[in-house]
């Protein structure tokens, strides 16, 4: 098998300016902008087979983008060399050179030609395309027309009917309902099984476990981490957890949101070393919200729920509607404390919170987006609660006991005492 | 594939023999993206602009199409507002004022005007067109001069269109038709290898530095009375001769000579324009080549 993808040694510097350059100003002498070097990449070298599925993880500001920027040609490196072969085609962001004023048949040319395929070749697909986005009856529509999700479905359609060599997947499983998800998952496995070499970036870890057997971890523009993609995840988690502590991530849990009459000052996930990220099974942990009251409230009745990925509630919990405990005071500061325990089968959720009036019939404070939590899955298991399931048949125990079980690089399952450095 | 791949593995991208590609019969060609800190060779990059020859015809027509979309009569309106201008600007400069003595005075601004308005235009549309198209160029590569060779074509319709009226209205202002309007041709062709050379020198200008724009339309502004456009250039006495260094008075020289065929110096002022458009096509062409995948880094 060739390598579809060769990285060798690749760093990406970018020059960040300190204010906007002036064409005028910069024939001064001494007036020219000052300006720090950002290095986005470091020394990066791997390859990636053809045909191989390969997920990329890390933080924001990881170096992740940069990294798909670089494959798909639009930048090139400031040291190194990188070689791709084959038709290279992204599936970043839906519905590249779109135009409002035009029709959904001519954007289909426009976009198929730009993400590489030949006007002959957009002719004869184009059936499919429109069969696929579901818009049979709207091609000839302008796409000002168009809703949020056709417009969606059309630029998916396109981008999944380029067949490229290698295809450049981002975050695109973030977006859409989940039928669209679906759809996008399907399509990729399709790809998949015609020997399509796929990078895939998301934030999903679900994403890039359902998909990619080999996943590379990037973290400050480093290679920190390549091979099998469940140790990679527990690697990503980990590091999550570790830099999350002191700054977090976009995510925040410290900026304010000023939703209602109620604020929350600060959110803290805890666990029981510490402030966390990626607390273990059976762990048990605790929300922290800081609250600060804008206004007088009477005792408020507040709701909290874990949402999964999809935005499904996993699990929820609320105080007592129409209960006399306190009232409060415009200005007041006080700390919810909601403690639970992990009984989450694997994946990424949310955490939510929603102050509401004594009786429930006021919003005063919704927090919908609240710091993500990551937790381990173990092997073979699926959905959302954690049943410590096993199955035996005969006398062979066919699963691997509940707790912090790993795969090992091979496939090989063992248990081990947490997640290997 | 194994094979092709090693062969061909140089830099820039390559076009492929085609391989046995069973899995994908309707995939075209197969390339090898080789990139370093190096730009593509020369080779390279203009191997890759003719393979997007297919993808400029298509930004060329929408672009096109989207901007007569909106307006009630499409192209007529393309036509209307340069002809519109160049008839007002003629009335005005040509009785109002009263620059030129003899009747043809009126053809000589119109043509001078629609030329210059093509030029105004494109050179406004190129000058921004690497910014403006961030949202199309930071997730697909295709050589960035494409964005610039845009606009020199989409406005090109309106202006043969205008070109045709002017040529169209000349016997009502006494001109003759002759083969003299065959000058049209060259000066066109002139008029927009210059149009792209200045515009691939300053849409590269323009990703670095935020005052490009501005600048660009002060000039305009200033540039059309430093070109015999609205006046004979003898009017101006001594400093008639200076206005040949400007490349456009070779430009419009040449719509005069196909318009009302008047005679006049005309190779020093053809020669300069040529010049200048030779070593802006060739700056132009090495500047973008140089900076291609690397604009997107400042957008």
């Amino acid at each position: 098998m060739t390598a579809a993808i060769e990285l060798h040694a690749v760093s990406k510097r970018y020059w960040q300016l300190h204010e906007q350059a002036m064409l005028l100003k910069s024939l001064i002498p001494f007036a020219r902008p000052t300006k720090t070097e950002l290095w986005a990449l470091r020394e990066m070298t791997t390859s990636i087979a053809s045909g191989e599925t390969v997920g990329i993880l890390g933080r924001n500001g990881a170096g992740k983008t940069t990294l798909l920027r670089l494959l798909a040609g639009v930048t090139r490196p400031t040291d190194g060399h990188l070689v791709v072969r084959g038709r290279i085609a992204p599936l970043i962001s839906v519905g590249v050179g779109f135009h409002q004023e035009m029709s959904g048949r001519e954007n289909i040319y426009v976009s198929g030609m730009l993400l590489g395929l030949s006007r002959q070749q957009v002719r004869e697909r184009i059936d499919e395309i429109v069969t696929f986005a579901e818009l049979v009856d709207f091609v000839d529509t302008p796409v000002k027309f168009y809703s949020t999700g056709m417009f969606m479905r059309l630029g998916f359609a396109v981008a999944a009917h380029v067949d490229p060599d290698v295809m450049l997947v981002d975050e695109v499983l973030a977006v859409g309902d989940i039928a669209f998800q679906l759809k996008c998952i399907e399509r990729l496995h399709e790809l998949q099984q015609r020997g399509t070499t796929i990078v895939l970036v998301s934030h999903s870890v679900h994403a890039i476990r359902l998909l990619c057997p080999r996943a590379l971890l990037v973290r400050a523009g480093r290679l920190e981490f390549d091979g099998d993609t469940d140790l990679a995840i527990s690697r990503h988690l980990e590091l999550l957890s570790v830099d999350a502590a002191p700054s977090p991530d976009a995510d925040a849990s410290t900026d304010e949101r000023h939703v209602g009459a109620v604020s929350i000052v600060k959110r803290e996930l805890l666990g029981p070393n510490g402030p966390t990220r990626h607390p273990r099974q059976d762990d048990d942990v605790i929300y922290r919200i800081t609250l600060r009251f804008e206004r007088a409230v009477e005792s408020p009745h507040l709701s909290f729920s874990i949402l999964t990925e999809e935005g499904i509630s996993a699990y929820g919990m609320a105080t007592r509607i129409g209960r006399d405990w306190q009232t409060f005071h415009a200005g007041d500061v006080v700390v919810a404390d909601i403690a639970f325990r992990i009984r989450l089968s694997g994946g990424t959720y949310r955490l939510a919170v929603v102050v509401m009036d004594r009786d429930g019939r006021e919003l005063l404070c919704a927090d919908h987006d609240g710091p993500l939590m990551y937790i381990d899955r173990r092997p073979g298991s699926s959905g959302i609660a954690e049943l410590e399931a096993s199955i035996v048949i005969g006398d062979h125990r066919l699963t691997e006991q509940a707790g912090r079980m790993m795969v090992a690089p091979q496939g090989r399952l063992t248990a081990e005492e947490g997640p290997p450095e | 594939m194994l094979d092709s791949v090693a062969r061909l593995d140089v830099d820039g991208v390559v076009d492929m023999v085609e391989p046995s590609s069973a899995s994908f019969p309707l995939t075209g060609h197969h390339r090898v993206l080789r990139l370093d800190e190096h730009p593509d060779g020369r080779r390279a990059w203009f191997a890759g602009l003719w393979a997007h020859r297919e993808v400029l015809d298509v930004l060329a027509r929408k672009d096109f199409q989207t901007r007569y979309k909106r307006a009630t009569f499409g192209l007529a309106w393309a036509v209307a507002v340069p002809t519109l201008q160049a008839a007002v600007m003629a009335v005005v400069f040509s009785r109002v004022i009263a620059l030129g003595t003899d009747r043809h005075f009126a053809v000589y601004v119109m043509s001078g005007v629609v030329a210059y308005s093509y030029f105004s235009v494109v050179t406004l549309s190129t000058t921004t067109a690497i910014v403006d198209g961030a949202g199309l160029t930071d997730k697909v590569w295709f050589p960035r001069v494409l964005l610039i060779i845009v606009p020199c074509l989409s406005n090109l319709v309106g202006f043969a269109v205008t070109l045709v009226v002017l040529v169209a209205v000349m016997p009502f202002f006494g001109l003759g038709l002759g083969l003299h309007v065959l000058f049209i041709l060259p000066a066109t062709a002139l008029l927009v290898a210059f149009c792209l050379g200045l515009g691939m020198v300053l849409g590269a200008l323009d990703v670095y530095f935020r005052d490009v724009k501005f600048l660009v339309q002060a000039a305009l502004l200033v540039c059309i009375y430093l070109t015999p456009i609205l006046y004979p250039q003898h009017v101006v006495g001594p400093i008639g001769p200076w206005l040949d260094l400007n490349p456009l008075t070779g430009i419009v020289v040449l719509f005069h000579m196909a318009t009302i065929g008047s005679g006049g110096p005309w190779v020093r002022p053809v020669t300069v324009s040529v010049l200048i458009t030779a070593a802006l096509l060739v700056v132009g062409a090495e500047v973008q080549r140089r900076h291609d995948r690397l604009f997107v880094d400042q957008l």
